[in-house]
């Protein structure tokens, strides 16, 4: 199995602690995309949220549009889409058009989504998003199947029950970047159960998402990157765990602590060397991409490029 | 006058074809350069291919996309996303759809915070099911222009004229090039090899916009030379075109 790594997920957002224009944030992204490309990396890959503050990137395929067309050898894939807001006619049609202009290069990773409010948006109920999703699932992977070039479909996943029903349709999964070895390997049960359960021929590896940050001043750079990471991080905690009915704020925010710190103890950071080593690990639990977020809100520009190019060389070392 | 190229349906075309064409039409001094979705044929993604384009010529790029077969705030997403990747070149014309469909995008592209409750939409939904969520959302990030161009095709004058919404038809012996809308001018839609004197008759006095659909790089060029100096230079020579 060859190892292959991405860069992602890039999300666009004008950050509180540092606004930028959006036609600046894009433009960053289509010359990262072109430092990818020459850096020898599989893939780029976009994420997707609606209707937030500090614009988190609503649109991938439109930004996965731009990216083609500015590149010429690279990957491009969504990291995820939020599949049960979208009509899967829309998505398909997207897809089939925008992975023949990308020549093949375009892949899709769906998943559920799960915050209230971008459900509410678009008139569906969010506790309809499992039955969403098992109708949607086949028909957008008979389209990504059929299209001309093919188009490869990733199912996201962060718990065994979202990984059974990829199992049942044989689809690869993109593993979300919070789960630790042990919660992969079972996942990993899970859907290889599901698949022969199903009958179905499950792929031979997946796709994993990990935050990576590549440094050799571990201190120095940690002290840069704290505040970044923790509001990601908080966004995407209070996205997942709203605060409840009747609990009060102290209560919310320190559960909401503690989701935080056991998250970031996800980050794989340290020198190309250990680095390496962290993503071969990975890897041998049966992923074969591995789509590294260096990228957490808007960094400063100095600091994303010295990670990224450290981790150009771990790629080189990891995939020869 | 503007002068676009297209749109060029983008059903089985390629990357190398779409990019032919959009070099000739640089070369051939169009404004813009147009792809074309279908989605009855099951062909979407106009915004991004028109996203891709403009990554791949310097002058303005449009999408003729069809309204109605998902909800409008994907849509406005979708335009603001290819307009910002472009920094501000999106042009955009619409096939179908309801009147509110249209209300929807355009109060979406204002960034305006919506609450709009209609016959077909509710924005936001304030389902049940879903609360306790915000009862208004905005659209965010908005495109790089204050205003995108919009035009819709063969629909009636009023809404598009209340919306600030361009108007367009395809071209017959018969028509005129529509009223202009606001600062919108009116947009005709013809074949190559149309006569330049037949446009400048359909265009009477207007500021007209014609995307002219020319299909191989030969084709574009000699379309580009045989228009651009009649409709953009006011008292050009007939017989420059007729060497």
């Amino acid at each position: 199995m060859t190892l292959r790594l991405g860069l992602g997920v890039f999300s666009m957002q004008s950050v509180p602690q540092r606004p930028d224009h959006y036609v600046k944030l894009y433009r960053d992204l289509l010359e990262d995309a072109e430092l990818a490309e020459a850096l020898g990396f599989d893939s780029i890959w976009l994420s997707e949220h609606h209707f937030w503050f500090d614009g988190y990137c609503p649109a991938d395929i439109a930004a996965a549009g731009a990216i083609l067309g500015r590149t010429k050898r690279l990957g491009v894939g969504t990291a995820v889409m939020l599949l049960p807001m979208h009509s899967v006619e829309k998505v398909a049609g997207d897809a089939v058009t925008i992975g023949r202009l990308g020549e093949g290069r375009l892949s899709l990773g769906v998943a559920l989504g799960y915050r209230d409010a971008e459900f509410d948006g678009f008139g569906v109920q969010r506790k309809d998003r499992g039955k969403l999703m098992d109708s949607m699932l086949p028909r957008l992977a008979s389209a990504c199947r059929t299209a001309d070039p093919a188009v490869p479909l990733y199912v996201g996943v962060a718990s065994a029950v979202a990984a059974r029903r990829a199992g049942r349709l044989g689809l690869p999964l993109f593993a979300d970047s919070t789960m630790n070895p042990a919660e992969l390997r079972e996942m990993l049960r899970a859907y290889d159960d599901a698949a022969s359960a199903a009958g179905v021929v499950p792929p031979s590896s997946h796709a994993l998402q990990r935050d990576v940050f590549v440094t050799d001043d571990r201190e120095r750079d940690w002290a840069r990157l704290l505040p970044e990471l923790r509001y990601m991080r908080r966004q995407y905690g209070g996205w997942s765990f709203p605060q409840a009915p009747g609990e009060s704020m102290q209560d919310y925010l320190s559960r909401l602590e503690s989701d935080i710190e056991a998250k970031l103890r996800n980050l794989i950071i340290g020198d190309r060397t250990e680095v390496a080593e962290r993503l071969r690990e990975f890897a041998s639990l049966g992923f074969d991409l591995i789509v590294c977020r260096s990228q957490f809100g808007n960094l400063p520009r100095d600091l994303f490029h010295s990670a990224v190019e450290g981790l150009g060389r771990v790629r080189a070392e990891v995939t020869p | 006058m503007k002068l676009g190229l297209g749109p060029i349906p983008l059903h089985g075309t390629t990357r190398r074809h779409l990019v032919e064409l959009a070099a000739a039409a640089v070369e051939g001094s169009f404004d813009s350069v147009w792809v074309a979705e279908s989605r009855a044929q099951g062909v979407g993604g106009g915004l991004a291919a028109a996203a891709f384009l403009a990554q791949v010529v310097p002058i303005r790029v449009g999408a003729l996309v069809d309204v109605g077969d998902y909800h409008p705030l994907h849509m406005a997403e979708d335009i603001a996303i290819a307009d910002l990747t472009s920094e501000g070149k999106l042009e955009v014309l619409l096939r179908g759809g309801s009147d509110e469909h249209l209300e929807v995008l355009v109060a979406a592209l204002s960034g305006a915070h919506l609450r709009l409750d209609g016959l077909e939409f509710h924005v936001p939904a304030r389902l049940d099911a879903n609360q306790p969520v915000p009862d208004r959302l905005a659209l965010n990030p908005r495109p790089a222009q204050p205003v995108v161009p919009i035009w819709v095709l063969q629909r009636d004058g009023a809404l598009a004229r209340d919306l600030g919404l361009g108007l367009a038809s395809v071209w017959s012996e018969d028509i005129s090039v529509p009223a202009a809308t606001g600062r919108v001018p009116g947009m005709l839609l013809c074949q190559a090899g149309i006569d330049p004197r037949d446009l400048l008759r359909a265009a009477g006095e207007s500021a007209g916009y014609f995307l002219v659909a020319a299909t191989t790089p030969p084709e574009v060029a000699a379309s580009g030379k045989r228009l651009v100096g009649p409709l953009r230079m006011p008292g050009f020579p007939e017989w420059i075109n007729a060497q």
